[in-house]
């Protein structure tokens, strides 16, 4: 069994997600993936951390299962020092409309809804009321840049644009925590710099924890800590401190 | 049933299926050229088991809808002509009196009396002949009766008591004993002694043995009953109504009677029961003959081929009636295989672009999607064909019990033909496979790019205007087929015999040019889409407008307004570049207002009367149900922002609700299609529900009677001179209760002996014709709709018929008002329009043919049609009726109560004081009522089987939201990822059905409440109608069809609701 640990052996900040000893199996009948292997990690608050492997290394399932979205068949999974196994499937839901933010590859975005109607979403399925969500969705649109765009719906949108919405999305309810799955995955090189750009800022101003599975070295550049995965198992996990420009980043990408 | 539209079925039966054969070939073929495609196309049935129920289910309706309309008319055909046979016997030719010997230029009638002599004289002549197609000449007289039963004491005032000649009984043997099965010999009886019929027997409670006594002339007679024997029209079944009866020899009837006529002869042809038929055209023409040569006043009124051919008639009728009814659904079940088809091409739109992109052309996913298709439709219409049996049969006993409610007697026995199967079963295939052929066409047009990526499809550029002399070559064929359908129409439909099949067949040749004209614009000269819509639009438009207007006739005036404003809007966005959406709304609300202003007759004050038939009920609907989903879905948005600017009062639904707008409102044709379809059977059955009970308020009304509550029908047996002093005299109080009393007198059988015609050129018409005593007419409050100048209220037309004896008032039915049909009693009056209220006085003559007395009269007054259902017949005084008719065979006491409450106990207690005489006294409340449930039955069962068009849109819904929880995968992990709970996702898809099934039932309820109401409040109805609305109806089947809308997203919102989440986000 491996312990979690920090960059240096400690935190830099004071853990908001821990996993110890997690496994997770899938078996459609026919097959039998064993996608985490004993995984434990911990993740300070504030951090930036980028999760690299390659393809079917298990760092999705890494992601899904920390976040709440999927459930792990033994280990443990603790955030804000809670063991997300206790938490009903309602309580997690409710913890991630409160607590959470996704950012993935396809955006996943609500194609019949506008920009800011998807971009309130969360707010409204936490019970803000309507005036107060769309207030704070247009805040978050100006945020990354698409006060303009507001009324427009996904389709209207350009790719880059598209992951500013999801990303707008996912910090219009102020998380502590931020989810990427690929988030630069579907976008060029000059979109894909952007985002990291507005990412990055994000979380040096608002000090929210990112955690960004990547396969993308140019990504996994811009984050303080990469953890590297193989088999279903971390096979490293080092922090990572130079901060390069968005052009640094083009260059390497 | 052996024919359909004129049609042989063994005909229709070939055509389909050979037709079957060439859309089992096209698969076949598919299956052996490219068998890769046909694979493809087999492998997607199994990927979704419950999404392929569903379409199993989804394309088996329209079968079996066609099925029950089939297999209700084979088993109304099949009970009724078995009764014919049953009742008939060996009866297969009736002979009456002949009228016309009387007066030449009549249209000649058949009923009265026939003298033995005559009889006598045929029998003769008949030996004479010595066909040996004739194995029985009988000499029939039938009488009705009051009859008690003297051991239990029960009695019933009208039984038929049936005298056949003992001497002539070869070649029919009918009375058959019950108890035994034998043919027993009226021969044998005694004079004081009869049979009596299973149905008398069960209303008598008599058995063998038992004594019965019948009133004649008011004078007792006495018999003993010898046997029971089975129900035949020899044994005294007299008519639907009156199946009662007695039978003894004819002598001993004539001594009863003191006469010695007869009712009419039978002729019974060589053979058995069923098997003389063939035979009956032929004997028909040597018994004329016969009848010529020997100068008899003889004529055939019947032949039991005639009443088989009736039984025939009555199931076609039934078959196409239940077909059109069922075209509502058959056309929504049409719109639900199309969308099933474009749903489960959007599913696979990124497999389809892959194999495009691997070199698939698109003819092969045209193939791929036909054999899935006809995978289905072959299990699915072989599913429908045979639940349509069943729903036939249950049609037809509902039929059969609410006829038995009545006074027709049909005992319903289910059964269906092969053929009828094979068509129903042929016609659902053919019309699913040419639906999925079309939609097949349609879903293969496909951006490779687009839909590999999943990306919307690029809009096509608009094609250079390039001639392509092809499309040209093949448009102008097309062109030429406006000749053949104005061919069709003038000579089948319109031509000599007015034919509404040929006309409904003919309109889509008219159909054709419009494609043809397409195709060599559009195809052909490269013009926009755009130009030739709007241009189209305009031209035809006005030309049908025009045409209607000077042909005075609703549809092609309606239609043209529609073609017109459709045309000018396309037109102001394309060449002037004004919005989409206010120019189309007001589009659509244009049609909306013009269809119900020319269904309800409103907009005839701008351009003139406009005619309509049903066609107009089933047009309308469609146009306005169209017009209105066009209007809803275009603007359903607004309901989104309503929703949105609530917000907080819809608490934590919010969410929910604002995906389930949101998401129909993203897919306006899905969302469209799903509307019309449920809008559309909604409509027509609030519609048929509003009708029924407007046209029962109608009929049910107080001033319907015409202020008389009881009407006692005399047995002509037994005449009562003075109904208040019999009732007296047989000690009864109830003349204490009249209020008043009058008399109206009439013929036995009227259509024999009253005869009308419209001016001194005009033809003489078999009429009712009613003489009203002056009681009647001054103490009757009969409603008058249209008034004669210079007799302008209903008062003056009192007057004049109280003061002078050459006016007359007559039944709306006969000016063709009341319904959608003109009037079918043969005389009609012509020049007083329905909504024009006084008329020039019309003078009118009335004629006796047997006596050739003829009388003219001035007609003064139409009354409302409430009280038309229960005064038929031009109604003239009492004096002027004899000095024509002779003193009337039949009277009818009218009596007003002091206190209308009691008419049902105070007819009960006349009939039975009056037993003896055979009276039959009834409330007209009560009559009207038992009326108004017969057909309010027949109208609950027509809903019903329009009901299952309700099972096609719930189908579409299902299909529906199966295919969002597919579509939707990924989105609902991500809803799920950012907060959304599992109820609330389950929620939301209930929440969007709710949305979809309530916009579609709002849309039907409203449009056919508004249809309705300027129907029923239009001059056509009788001026002030009130209008009600079934609430308690529409709300039953509003709520059956919202709560299965809910059943069938229930499944499919679960299985979103519980997908994994973490699974759902990985899913493309």
């Amino acid at each position: 069994m491996t312990t979690p640990t920090g960059t240096d052996g400690h935190y830099p900040h004071a853990a908001i997600i821990e996993a110890i000893d997690v496994f997770k199996t899938y078996d459609t009948g026919r097959v039998r993936v064993e996608a985490l292997r004993g995984v434990s990690l911990a993740i300070g608050r504030g951090e930036m951390v980028a999760i690299m492997g390659a393809s079917g290394c298990g760092k999705t399932t890494l992601l899904n299962c920390l976040s709440g979205l999927d459930v792990i068949d033994s280990g443990r999974v603790a955030v804000d020092g809670v063991d997300l196994s206790t938490m009903s499937d309602n309580d997690k839901t409710e913890y991630r409309a409160r607590r959470m933010g996704f950012v993935f590859q396809f955006y996943n975005l609500l194609p019949v809804l506008s920009a800011v109607e998807n971009v309130e979403l969360p707010l409204v399925v936490s019970g803000v009321s309507s005036r107060d969500a769309r207030k704070r969705a247009l805040q978050a649109l100006d945020t990354v840049h698409l006060s303009d765009w507001a009324q427009h719906k996904p389709a209207e949108l350009s790719g880059g644009q598209r992951q500013r919405v999801t990303i707008a999305r996912a910090l219009v309810n102020e998380p502590a925590i931020v989810w990427g799955d690929e988030p630069t995955g579907d976008l060029d090189s000059s979109n894909a710099a952007e985002i990291m750009d507005l990412l990055v800022d994000l979380n040096e101003r608002h000090a929210q924890t990112f955690v960004l599975v990547t396969h993308d070295h140019g990504v996994a550049a811009r984050t303080r800590r990469i953890i590297r995965m193989q088999d279903g198992r971390i096979v490293s996990d080092e922090p990572f401190g130079a901060q390069p420009t968005a052009s640094a980043a083009t260059e390497t990408i | 049933m052996d024919s359909l539209f004129g049609l042989s079925m063994t005909t229709i039966m070939i055509v389909l299926v050979s037709l079957l054969a060439i859309s089992l070939g096209s698969v076949a073929y598919v299956a052996l050229r490219n068998r890769i495609f046909f694979a493809m196309g087999l492998r997607n049935i199994p990927r979704r088991t419950a999404q392929t129920v569903l379409i199993v289910l989804g394309l088996m309706l329209s079968t079996l809808i066609i099925s029950a309309a089939f297999g209700t008319g084979d088993t109304l055909n099949h009970s009724i002509s078995k009764q014919a046979y049953t009742l008939l016997g060996h009866v297969d030719v009736a002979i009456e009196q002949d009228n016309l010997a009387t007066a030449g230029d009549s249209e000649g009638a058949t009923g009265l009396d026939i003298p033995s002599a005559q009889y006598e004289r045929f029998r003769t002549a008949v030996a004479e002949a010595g066909s040996s197609d004739i194995d029985g000449v009988l000499g029939v007289r039938m009488e009705t009766v009051p009859v008690t039963n003297l051991d239990t004491g029960l009695s019933e005032p009208v039984m038929t008591l049936t005298g056949l000649d003992a001497g002539a009984l070869a070649g029919f043997p009918d009375v058959l004993s019950v108890r035994t099965g034998e043919t027993l010999d009226v021969g044998s009886l005694q004079p004081q002694e009869v049979y009596i019929n299973k149905s008398a027997a069960r209303e008598l409670d008599t058995s063998p043995g038992d004594r019965i006594r019948i009133f004649v002339d008011n004078k007792p007679t006495e018999f003993t009953i010898v046997d029971v024997v089975e129900d035949r029209v020899l044994t005294g079944v007299g008519s639907e109504s009156i199946q009662q009866g007695l039978v003894t020899r004819l002598d001993t009837l004539h001594q009863v009677f003191g006469h010695s006529d007869l009712s009419f002869i039978a002729v019974s042809l060589t053979g058995g029961v069923r098997d003389t038929l063939d035979l009956t055209d032929s004997v028909e023409l040597d018994l004329q003959r016969l009848i010529r040569q020997n100068r008899l006043a003889l004529d055939i009124s019947s032949t039991k081929k005639a009443d088989v051919e009736f039984a025939e008639l009555l199931g076609n009728f039934m078959t196409t009636f239940f077909l059109l009814l069922g075209l509502f659904s058959i056309g929504a079940g049409v719109l639900l295989i199309i969308m099933i088809f474009v749903m489960l091409a959007a599913e696979r739109k990124p497999e389809m672009g892959m194999a495009r992109a691997v070199g698939t052309k698109r003819g092969h996913l045209v193939q791929t999607f036909l054999s899935e298709g006809m995978a289905y439709n072959v299990v699915a219409a072989m599913v429908g064909a045979g639940l349509g049996v069943l729903v036939a049969f249950g049609m037809a006993s509902a039929m059969g019990a609410i006829f038995s409610s009545g006074d027709f007697q049909l005992s319903i026995e289910p059964h269906i033909t092969p053929r009828t199967l094979i068509v129903s079963y042929s016609l659902g295939v053919v019309l699913t496979f040419a639906t999925v052929t079309f939609s097949s066409w349609r879903v293969s047009t496909l951006n490779i790019v687009a839909a590999i990526r999943g990306t919307e499809d690029d809009r096509r550029p608009v094609q250079q205007r390039v001639t392509q002399w092809r499309w040209v070559l093949l448009a102008l064929p097309a062109m030429a087929v406006p000749p053949l359908g104005l061919w069709l129409l003038c000579r089948k439909g319109l031509g000599l015999a007015w034919s509404s099949w040929w006309v409904l067949f003919s309109i889509p040749a008219f159909g054709i040019p419009p494609l043809g004209l397409w195709l060599l614009l559009r195809n052909g000269f490269g013009l926009p889409a755009a130009w030739i819509i709007s241009w189209g639009g305009l031209i035809l438009g006005a030309l049908l407008v025009v045409s209607g207007m000077s042909s005075d006739l609703a549809f092609p005036f309606a239609l043209g307004c529609s073609l017109f404003a459709a045309g000018a809007a396309r037109g102001l966005t394309h060449f002037l570049k004004l919005p989409h959406r206010p120019v189309f709304t007001a589009a659509g609300l244009a049609l909306l207002v013009t269809w119900g202003l020319t269904a309800g007759g409103r907009i005839e004050p701008l351009v003139g009367v406009l005619s309509g038939d049903i066609e107009m009920f089933f047009l309308s609907g469609v146009a306005m149900v169209t017009a209105s989903t066009y209007v809803l879905v275009y603007n359903a948005d607004v309901i989104l922002a309503g929703v949105s600017r609530l917000g907080d009062v819809f608490g934590t639904i919010l969410p929910a609700l604002k995906t389930a707008i949101a998401y129909p409102l993203a897919n306006r044709f899905r969302t469209g299609m799903t509307v019309a379809m449920i809008s559309l059977v909604v409509f027509s059955l609030t519609m048929m529900s509003t009708m029924n009970l407007n046209f029962n308020e109608l009929f049910l009304a107080d001033d319907s009677r015409g202020g008389w509550d009881i009407v006692v029908e005399e047995n002509a047996n037994n005449p009562i001179p003075d109904l208040p002093a019999r009732l007296r005299e047989a000690g009864s109080t109830a003349p204490d209760g009249f209020r008043s009393e009058g008399v109206i007198g009439r013929a036995e059988d009227p259509y024999a002996t009253n005869e009308v015609r419209q001016g001194p050129d005009g033809k003489f018409d078999s009429y009712l014709v009613i003489g009203m005593d002056d009681g009647f007419i001054s103490a009757s409050n009969l409603p008058v709709d249209h008034h004669a100048r210079g007799f302008e209220s209903d008062a003056a037309v009192r007057e004049a018929l109280l003061t002078r004896d050459d006016v007359a008032v007559i039944d709306a039915f006969a000016i063709g008002s009341g319904g959608f049909s003109e009037n079918e009693y043969g005389f009609s009056v012509s020049g007083i329009r329905e909504r024009i209220r006084v008329f020039d006085p019309i003078p009118l003559e009335l004629r006796d043919p047997v006596s050739g007395q003829t009388r003219k009269i001035t007609l003064i007054g139409v009354m409302g049609e409430g009280a038309s259902s229960n005064f038929v017949g031009l109604h003239i005084p009492l004096a002027t009726y004899k000095e024509v008719f002779g003193d009337p065979e039949l009277s009818w006491h009218y009596v007003g109560l002091k206190d209308s409450s009691q008419s049902r106990h105070v007819a009960k207690a006349i009939e039975s004081t009056l037993l003896t005489a055979g009276v039959q006294a009834e409330s007209l409340k009560a009559r009207a009522e038992a009326d108004s449930a017969l057909f309010r039955n027949f109208f609950y069962l027509m809903q019903g089987y329009m009901g299952l068009g309700l099972f096609v849109g719930i189908a579409a819904v299902g299909v529906i939201a199966f295919r969002t929880v597919v579509e939707r995968r990924q989105q609902i992990g991500m809803l799920r990822a950012i907060g959304y709970k599992r109820s609330t996702v389950a929620l939301s898809f209930m929440l969007e059905t709710s949305f979809v099934t309530l916009l579609a039932i709002f849309s039907g309820v409203g449009l056919a409440i508004w249809l309705s109401y300027m129907l029923i409040t239009s001059d056509e109805f009788p001026e002030g109608a009130s209008y009600h609305v079934p609430w308690l109806q529409i709300a039953f089947f509003s709520a059956f069809t919202y709560l299965a809308s809910l059943v069938m997203t229930f499944i499919p919102a679960r299985q979103a609701a519980s997908i994994p989440t973490a699974e759902a986000l990985r899913y493309e």
